[in-house]
């Protein structure tokens, strides 16, 4: 479903991405693991469109995407759920799950019974959310924002999402819950890249894996088999 | 009542409806803001040529009403144009050209509207020109009561698509957040772009109300800016009832001053408010602050 061949990207005059090529097949719910710096968050953004590459290829259903805005490739049904969440802080819990669905809905009009039906999909999902959803996206506690950022990107009914560092800073309890979520949406079929700085969780929840360092992939394979490769055990597992 | 007093009170009265336009051309910095993090330093250009369109517009036997609407689909395209051709540019390299480039679109629209339509002031005909309704003995006339009404009307009317529908909820999300607005599918040039637009829509309509009360003329434009960036500043770029508020506060004032002082002297007070909210509280009065917790 994405596949991406050698990617070549970064910031100012240097590459963070040295050639990266990755696949995500259909269906599967695919691990991006690799320590701080390692790249992760710029292939993320690469991906996704915030980053225009300056090598390399990126195929979404076996289309183009490169070079294309961000906005253009999420229409496509490959959305990004950003590193450090990003929710629209001033904005009430609800306005940032409805945004998500922002290309369905009508511009003018009764967006909000439109988008109902989601909503609901996202409340059952993170009950909390609903208890608090006319607060200030802005003055939910870290956890939260987490799992308001991963309805808001569900609100677009994704082909293809990437999950950016969904554990960063979250207590274990919350993290739990986050990590539930995941294998739920994998469990309905959805199409899952998982970025992860600590690979136990993200190996145990996906299919396969990359390994990633200084730019550029190291190591890939069926999760289950990295998970007790002893190089990945001294390396991620801790 | 006290004649003297009455007299202060009918000069503070009349400021304050004026001021309400002032709130309403701040308030075009607030979109421009709230959007791009930028904001047209030609506003009050766009005032005066949106009063000189509905007054060219009357001149043709168009009435005031539909002079209204024309002047605002110019302000419209004005308001996209100065973003698309100048601001955007700027704002790409990541530098603040853009302060000098809208302030040289100013300059230019000003001789052009020399060359076009004269230095004098002209008289904004409108339909109602003589009457005025009084409150014990306070005169209000109809163009007063169209600049308060038109100002405060299409404040509220702006304020309420922000909020209630999905356009205006997505460019609250492009000020908050252009790159997870991206994400949304929401094209932030483009959200920009209609924040402009709107900016522009509402200067020309400020011009097509103020324009009856002050007359028309191209000297209004920096007048104009002086006052509506005052304003803006001292109520802080993220409040639209700050901006009324301090709108109705500069207004009175200025119209005291002129009064008691000179006429040479009303535009001291807009000065002074903005050196004094400069120094002293740069947010703005009514700034906001948003909560966030990491």
């Amino acid at each position: 479903m994405l596949k991406a061949t050698n990617l070549h990207a970064g910031y100012g005059g240097s590459d963070v991405l040295k050639g990266i090529s990755l696949e995500v097949p259909e269906g599967s719910c695919v691990a991006l693991v690799g320590a701080n710096g390692a790249g992760k968050t710029t292939l993320a953004r690469t991906l996704s469109g915030l980053l225009v590459p300056r090598k390399g290829q990126i195929l979404f259903k076996g289309k183009e995407i490169s070079g294309l805005p961000a906005s253009r490739i999420a229409r496509k049904g490959l959305c990004l759920c950003p590193e450090g969440r990003h929710v629209f802080a001033p904005l009430s819990v609800e306005e940032n799950l409805l945004l998500g669905a922002f290309p369905r809905l009508p511009s003018i009009g009764p967006f909000r019974r439109k988008a109902s039906a989601d909503l609901e999909k996202i409340y059952d999902m993170f009950p909390i959310l609903q208890q608090r959803r006319s607060q200030q996206a802005g003055s939910l506690s870290g956890g939260e924002q987490q799992m308001l950022a991963i309805g808001r990107v569900l609100m677009a009914r994704p082909g293809l999402v990437i999950l950016d560092e969904p554990s960063m800073g979250l207590a274990p309890l919350v993290l739990k819950e986050v990590f539930e979520a995941i294998v739920t949406l994998r469990k309905s079929g959805m199409t899952i890249l998982l970025s992860e700085q600590f690979a136990r969780n993200a190996l145990s929840v996906t299919d396969s894996a990359y390994i990633m360092e200084q730019g550029t992939v190291v190591l890939e394979g069926p999760s289950a088999d990295l998970a007790k490769n002893p190089a990945v055990a001294e390396a991620y597992l801790g | 009542m006290n004649p003297e007093i009455l007299a202060y009170t009918q000069m503070a009265v009349s400021g304050a409806l004026m001021g309400l336009a002032y709130a309403l051309v701040a308030y075009g910095f607030q979109l421009t803001f709230a959007a791009g993090k930028a904001v047209n330093f030609g506003q009050g250009e766009l005032v005066m040529l949106g009063a000189f369109v509905g007054l060219t517009l009357t001149g043709i036997g168009i009435p005031y009403w539909l002079s209204i609407a024309g002047a605002m689909a110019v302000g419209t395209g004005l308001g996209w144009f100065v973003e698309r051709s100048a601001v955007r540019l700027a704002l790409k390299q990541h530098n603040e050209g853009w302060i000098l480039l809208t302030i040289i679109i100013g300059l230019f629209a000003v001789s052009a509207a020399e060359n076009i339509w004269g230095r004098e002031d002209k008289p904004y005909p409108v339909p109602w020109q003589d009457g005025s309704i009084d409150f014990y003995g306070i005169s209000v006339t109809w163009p007063e009561i169209t600049i308060a009404a038109g100002a405060l009307g299409a404040m509220i009317l702006i304020e309420i698509a922000k909020r209630c529908t999905m356009f205006g909820i997505a460019v609250q999300a492009v000020s908050a957040d252009p790159d997870a607005a991206e994400l949304c599918g929401i094209r932030s040039t483009s959200a920009t772009s209609l924040s402009w637009a709107v900016s522009g829509a509402a200067a020309a309509f400020a011009g097509t109300i103020i324009g009856p009360v002050t007359t028309v003329g191209p000297t209004m434009a920096a007048a104009l800016t002086l006052k509506a960036f005052s304003v803006a500043v001292v109520a802080g770029l993220d409040s639209a009832i700050g901006l009324v508020f301090t709108g109705i506060f500069l207004g009175t004032v200025e119209n005291l001053s002129g009064f008691l002082l000179g006429s040479g002297w009303r535009e001291t007070p807009g000065l002074i408010l903005l050196i004094l909210a400069l120094a002293l509280r740069p947010q703005g009065i009514f700034g906001k602050k948003i909560i966030r917790k990491v």
